[in-house]
């Protein structure tokens, strides 16, 4: 009973469960980075939801506002930062994802990977 | 109310400042911007070292930002072992630095110099402000910062095998981030506060649920990840032994201890130990894997041909000597760990640097090239062999003061074969380094690898070098300004 009145942190909990076999299973690294995310969203949902209130107000305080029925605003301003750095992520691993593409011709994760071992001998131009 | 109250915070701030105006410098004057950069790491540096003996015994240094006392607003909370840890970014990011200028000249190409700088001092300002923060959210939010330029770092030369190598650390780096920022939200959930002090006497008051549990396995997972601790160390190797070499003695020498002490302080501060089962439970199940850490990285270690590979898995079985060091929950083990995180983040930053002057010089990165280098490059080669000793834990060096302390905490703590791994992990580390040490010094290299003079890296990349290894003997010998007021520190925490 307490679950289905939860429901929204169930839900939360599968997107980001979802996310993670995304992360995890996916050999494409586009899809990796969708599932990353999901993952994401579903945490922000999560802390969304913790400061919902059913009708609730803004919390204002001007004349005779209830402060019982306003909104718990913290966990909006957390997750406004929490957004932020998501998107700096995506975009980051967006861009190495097109360098990837460059110079590797696949998105594929084994073949990437399997790709010549970075062998120490040839390498002697990288730092 | 001297002008020193605000120091905690500019220490942080002033690199972050740094890194705001310094692509303005880059844009008008790129030659500049090497020197420019050092201004806001010194003048941090400065600051810390005004702050030794600020710190009340056995307390902390507090400061919150407009007026917002620190339930509600973000405390900056600086004990002696906060300070101790920041002194020892300081330190090192500018040494680091300094040698930057020379070999990021080299290889890194024009456009992105100015990008690796400001990654650099927004990552050095990270660290600080990770270190020194007392609000979990403010906490993730410096884990983040750090994290993004650290992946953008490891990437900077734009090579392939650096790339590969960044991509890994994301797909790994990423979700972790996002497993502390939830663990973060359920914390907040049942509690209603970010502050770690106020949360410690809520946990304390409310005592541990269900979702307490689940909050600090995601929290062991997440800073696990970052601190590469062992069965979730995959992506360090590649990224430690691909970064250009500044950034892989930043990564290895400080970014994982960072990460490591952080697990630390929420432990400690947040679910205050002892309490509970739990902690205890997780704590040896960290112990194993630290354990784990301390063989597989030393094995791994002595299998590798090339150097800088060899030095990232040495830094996978250290992390296992710092997570040991915490997990016997005794005064002399926190103490160890902390001393640990010194000498290992100068030892190892030495070798870093060392090489990268063998690559910055020859392009030399394989063991076996190293034959015979003594004859070319001696100052380099020396300060390579004292860093070894550092790290293998010979006497008069700061690696012996922290093993002993990490096994004699062990040894009370009743846990006598962790006290037996640990050295274990000695002898694995005497194999690996006396190895690279004995093709340097003692075996003939291949006819033409080496110039038949001394040519050795410009001083410029030397005196990082010999600083950081002769700090690690300086340390070693005079322990003892800086183990009791640890010891002390470590028995407050507990």
């Amino acid at each position: 009973m307490r679950l289905l009145h939860n429901y929204h942190y169930a839900a939360a909990m599968l997107l980001f469960c979802l996310g993670l076999h995304t992360v995890i299973v996916r050999r494409n690294i586009i899809k990796k980075l969708i599932g990353l995310n999901i993952m994401e969203t579903s945490v922000f949902f999560f802390y969304i939801s913790l400061g919902y209130l059913e009708g609730g107000i803004a919390p204002i305080r001007t004349g005779g506002a209830d402060p019982a029925r306003m909104v718990n605003p913290i966990p909006q301003a957390l997750i406004l930062t929490g957004i932020v750095v998501a998107v700096s992520v995506t975009a980051l691993a967006l861009s190495m994802v097109i360098l990837l593409y460059r110079q590797y011709g696949t998105l594929d994760v084994d073949r990437l990977m399997r790709e010549e071992e970075p062998e120490a001998g040839e390498s002697g131009k990288e730092g | 109310m001297g002008a020193w109250r605000h120091f905690p915070i500019f220490m942080i701030t002033v690199p972050l400042l740094g890194a705001v105006l310094l692509p303005f410098l880059g844009y008008v004057r790129e030659k500049w911007v090497p020197y420019a950069s050092l201004l806001p790491l010194g003048t941090s540096a400065l600051l810390g070292v005004l702050l030794i003996g600020r710190i009340p015994s056995g307390g902390y240094l507090s400061y919150h930002m407009g007026g917002w006392e620190p339930p509600f607003g973000i405390e900056i909370r600086l004990d002696y072992v906060g300070l101790f840890l920041m002194l020892v970014v300081c330190g090192i990011t500018t040494l680091a630095l300094v040698y930057s200028r020379r070999y990021i000249e080299k290889e890194v190409s024009g456009g992105r110099r100015t990008a690796y700088y400001v990654l650099y001092l927004l990552m050095s300002g990270a660290m600080l402000g990770f270190v020194a923060t007392g609000d979990i959210f403010n906490l993730f939010v410096f884990m983040e910062i750090l994290a993004l330029s650290s992946y953008a770092l490891v990437a900077i030369t734009g090579n392939r095998n650096a790339v590969r190598a960044a991509f890994k650390y994301i797909l790994m780096g990423a979700p972790s981030s996002i497993m502390v920022l939830l663990a973060i939200g359920f914390l907040y959930s049942v509690t209603g506060t970010l502050n770690m002090v106020d949360l410690a006497g809520r946990i304390a008051e409310s005592g541990f649920t269900e979702v307490l549990i689940v909050s600090y396995i995601l929290l062991v997972v997440g800073f696990g990840v970052k601190a590469a601790l062992f069965p979730l160390h995959m992506w360090l190797p590649d990224a430690h032994s691909i970064a250009p070499s500044p950034i892989s003695a930043l990564l290895s020498g400080l970014l994982v201890e960072v990460c490591a002490f952080a697990l630390v302080r929420i432990t400690l501060s947040v679910f205050t130990m002892r309490a509970s089962d739990l902690v205890m439970g997780t704590a040896d199940a960290v112990g194993v894997a630290a354990a784990a850490a301390v063989l597989y990285g030393g094995i791994m270690a002595i299998l590798q041909k090339d150097l800088k590979m060899m030095i990232a898995y040495s830094t996978v079985s250290h992390i296992g000597y710092i997570f040991l060091g915490l997990t016997a929950f005794t005064a002399e083990g926190l103490t160890g760990a902390m001393y640990h995180m010194l000498d290992h983040g100068l030892a190892k930053a030495c070798l870093f640097l060392c090489a990268g002057n063998f690559i910055y010089l020859k392009g030399y990165r394989r063991i076996e090239d190293l034959k015979g280098a003594w004859g070319q490059m001696p100052w380099t080669c020396f300060a390579f062999a004292l860093a070894s000793l550092s790290v293998i834990g010979i006497p008069p060096t700061a690696g012996f003061i922290s093993k002993w302390y990490l096994i004699l905490g062990n040894v009370e703590g009743g846990k006598w074969l962790y006290a037996a791994v640990l050295l274990a992990g000695s002898i694995l580390a005497a194999v690996y380094c006396l190895r690279v040490i004995y093709y340097m010094f003692f075996q003939a290299g291949k006819e033409g690898a080496w110039e038949e003079y001394w040519h050795d890296a410009p001083p410029a990349m030397l005196l990082p070098v010999w600083v950081l290894s002769l700090a690690t003997l300086f340390f070693g010998v005079f322990s003892f300004l800086i183990i009791p007021s640890l010891l002390k520190a470590a028995a407050y925490l507990l």
